[in-house]
């Protein structure tokens, strides 16, 4: 009988062993602001214990030779060394490609980082929709005023939800054409105002024999950052408010007209760019292969971090108007932003690494080394600067209004990715814009309008 | 032992361990999946049952899924007709060779013990337009096609690529499992099939391919299983991409359940997977007849 217990009992730990883990609850009360407000700074730590902290982030911060992911970690060492014996951050880091997923795979079972980093619009939403993100509004506003105020005016409006902020931003960017100098003096290419100049110009470039555009649109939201200048270039900012709202449709006539230039234009792009992947297509520009890549600000951390001696080659241009089109100066910004799990247990630890993400060391880097703009009223010295931040800055003089990625500024992730999905269509010559359109409506008809 | 076979309770404690953790490791979720498949679901939030509307969706509406199942549909077909011919003959030729055999078994099978994702992303470099095989060609003036790139075509190139690393990566499985089984047939049979008069290539027809059979069945039935849910090649050298043209199931599921939070849509591909696959198997068991020889 003795044995029999013995037996049962080794049976039962058996199968209680083999399932340890495996009980993770998912969060997700659906009221961030409950979550946040129920943990805040409840952290069950024993006097003299070290708060270990997770920040997640979607490059290699050992290998990478991205200036500003440079500065993140120099951000997390500076962290951990102030903080020693009192919090330590481990960062999680992934390549941008597949950050989404898996930061979602931890999030979904329960798992979520303390603070990660993250794209404003749909993306966001959702982390705040499903009570994941933590409400700031309090911690930024009432418990650290004066961290608060160094905020540059309007930075929060993206990421503030119902008069709720969200997300603590570290960095911002805005989209322009990046052009090689050298080879638009050799091919004798003018610096195009119109999107007939640009045209001219690609020509040019072409017969001179380089690529005109380096593009990826293996990674589609760099295609269809080319693709949303268009579309707004054509009757923004009426258009994506209009195909929100649900008063347009997205087979009207600037979009479709979007479509049709973005064919025209895809066959300046290099010969690779179906396949090449964001960092590759980045490279092509950078290592001299095509004269123009359409990017983010944040790209001038990875052009000089690869390759310094290609700064001076290196001119900025916003993108080109479309004559009897819609107003040529709005620009697609973006800013990286920090989210704190509402579920976090080392709140404390988290606001320090956040405050130190956003002082004054961090955000001179970020424009004097990084050549991003910076998110705080901090003093940047433009002569030590990347030469590419003062060109930015000259066209950011010009902006009458801004859009995010458009990607971002649609209804859902999903939605977004039918968008992209649809402009690759277009590229690869798989649909016409008419049906390419098509199939973002039809997505809108069933899941956005309708719902 | 009889006599502790003899106890019920016995049986019953033995049994417990293995039955309770298959059932709370396999059963449960699978019942789990089949419920999260008729509701929203986003892992997040409680699931809401909506009834049919993801299979409704998925089969109809979705287009990338019709593009995944004709990809793996055809990796299938492609899988267990070249790895079965292809397999068959490497192991009667090696069975046959006297010198050399272990180092070929060896090099066959190599492929299949490394790691998916390494070879997924030596394949893609090997592919990559800028280095590789594109590099190789132009050396002798040819131009290499897109090899992960191209999308035009029913069957787009990128999924050719893909079916034939696989095949260099599994052949050497199928191939190992027909060794066993024609190193175990009786070589009484084939003494008494030459002092008949059979040649080598009738011996093969009358006595090693009808005794293969039941291998026949089991490496068939892991092609084809093995090869509908199929992913880490896929993922790791196109990602579905370009455009969803080189999705198979698995990656579509991966991408509705972890990129946009849909896991009860996600749960309904896992299941219509889990059918294709069992129809499979009943259509390769009812199909393939095994004779019961004397051996």
């Amino acid at each position: 009988m003795k044995k029999k217990v013995v037996a049962l009992l080794l049976s039962a730990l058996m199968v209680v062993s083999s399932l340890a883990g495996c009980g993770a609850e998912t969060t997700g009360s659906g009221d961030a602001s409950a979550n946040a407000g129920g943990n805040a700074g409840a952290a069950p730590v024993a006097d003299g214990e070290v708060q270990e902290i997770t920040w997640m982030f979607w490059d290699d911060l050992e290998a990478t030779e991205d200036l500003i992911s440079q500065g993140y970690k120099q951000v997390i060492d500076r962290f951990n060394e102030e903080y020693a014996g009192v919090y330590h951050c481990t960062p999680i880091t992934t390549n941008l490609e597949e950050y989404d997923t898996k930061l979602n795979a931890l999030v979904a079972a329960g798992d979520t980082p303390d603070l990660f980093i993250c794209n404003p619009g749909p993306n966001l939403t959702q982390y705040v929709n499903a009570g994941i993100a933590a409400d700031l509004t309090d911690i930024l506003q009432n418990q650290n005023a004066d961290w608060y105020g160094t905020f540059t005016d309007g930075i929060f409006e993206r990421i503030t939800y119902d008069g709720k902020i969200m997300a603590v931003p570290t960095c911002f960017a805005a989209a322009c054409v990046f052009y090689n100098t050298q080879i638009f003096e050799e091919a004798d290419a003018e610096v195009p105002t119109t999107y007939d100049e640009l045209l001219a110009s690609c020509q040019k470039i072409q017969d001179a024999g380089y690529t005109p555009i380096s593009c990826s649109a293996g990674t589609a939201w760099c295609l269809s950052m080319i693709a949303g200048y268009l579309c707004d270039r054509e009757g923004g900012p009426d258009n994506l408010a209009q195909v929100n709202a649900g008063e347009i449709d997205w087979t009207s006539e600037t979009f479709i007209a979007a479509g049709y230039k973005l064919q025209e234009l895809s066959q300046y792009f290099q010969a690779t760019a179906a396949g090449d992947s964001n960092d590759q297509a980045t490279a092509n520009f950078y290592n001299g292969e095509a004269a123009m890549l359409v990017q983010g600000s944040w790209a001038i951390g990875q052009i000089n971090g690869n390759n310094p001696d290609f700064e001076a080659n290196c001119g900025v241009f916003q993108f080109p108007a479309i004559e009897g089109g819609a107003d040529p100066n709005r620009m697609i910004v973006k800013t990286d932003n920090l989210v704190m799990s509402a579920t976090t247990e080392h709140q404390d630890a988290v606001v320090a690494l956040m405050k130190m993400f956003t002082d004054e060391t961090a955000q001179k880097y970020i424009a004097e080394v990084g050549g991003k703009i910076p998110v705080t009223n901090v003093e940047v010295d433009y002569a030590v600067a990347p030469a590419q931040l003062s060109y930015i800055n000259d066209i950011l003089q010009n902006m009458t209004g801004t859009l995010g990625f458009y990607n971002e500024s649609l209804a859902s992730v999903e939605a977004g990715s039918t968008f992209d999905n649809a402009m690759v269509d277009i590229f690869l010559g798989n649909k016409t814009p008419e049906d390419a359109f098509g199939s973002v409506q039809t997505f809108y008809e069933d899941n956005v309008w309708n719902q | 032992m009889e006599k502790i076979l003899r106890d019920k309770k016995a049986i019953v404690l033995f049994i417990a361990p293995a039955f309770i953790v298959f059932t709370l490791i396999l059963l449960i979720p699978v019942v789990q999946v089949v419920y999260y498949s008729l509701c929203s679901y986003d892992g997040l939030m409680k699931p809401t049952l909506i009834g049919f509307k993801n299979y409704k969706d998925l089969l109809l509406k979705d287009e990338t899924m019709r593009i995944a199942l004709k990809n793996s549909i055809f990796f299938m077909l492609f899988s267990a007709i070249s790895q079965q011919l292809i397999g068959f003959v490497l192991a009667v030729l090696l069975t046959n060779i006297k010198k050399g055999r272990n180092f070929f078994k060896n090099v066959y099978y190599l492929p299949c013990v490394l790691s998916s994702a390494a070879l997924g992303l030596l394949w893609a470099f090997m592919f990559n337009p800028k280095m590789g095989l594109n590099q190789i060609l132009g050396v002798f003036g040819i131009e290499g096609p897109l090899w992960l790139v191209e999308s035009s075509g029913l069957i787009p190139l990128p999924m050719w690529v893909i079916a034939f690393v696989a095949l260099w990566q599994y052949v050497g499985q199928t191939m190992m499992l027909y060794m066993a089984q024609i190193t175990g047939l009786s070589t009484e049979l084939y003494e008494a099939a030459y002092i008949d008069g059979a040649s080598k290539a009738q011996a093969m027809r009358y006595i090693t391919l009808p005794l293969s059979k039941p291998m026949l069945k089991t490496t068939l039935s892991l092609n084809c299983i093995g090869s509908l849910k199929f992913f880490d090649l896929v993922y790791n050298m196109t990602q579905g991409g370009p455009n969803h043209r080189t999705d198979v199931l698995a990656t579509h599921l991966y991408q509705q359940g972890f990129k946009f939070f849909k896991y009860g849509y996600a749960s309904a591909i896992s299941v219509v997977l889990m059918i294709l696959c069992l129809i499979v198997t009943v259509v390769i068991d009812k199909s393939i007849k095994i004779d019961n020889y004397e051996v």
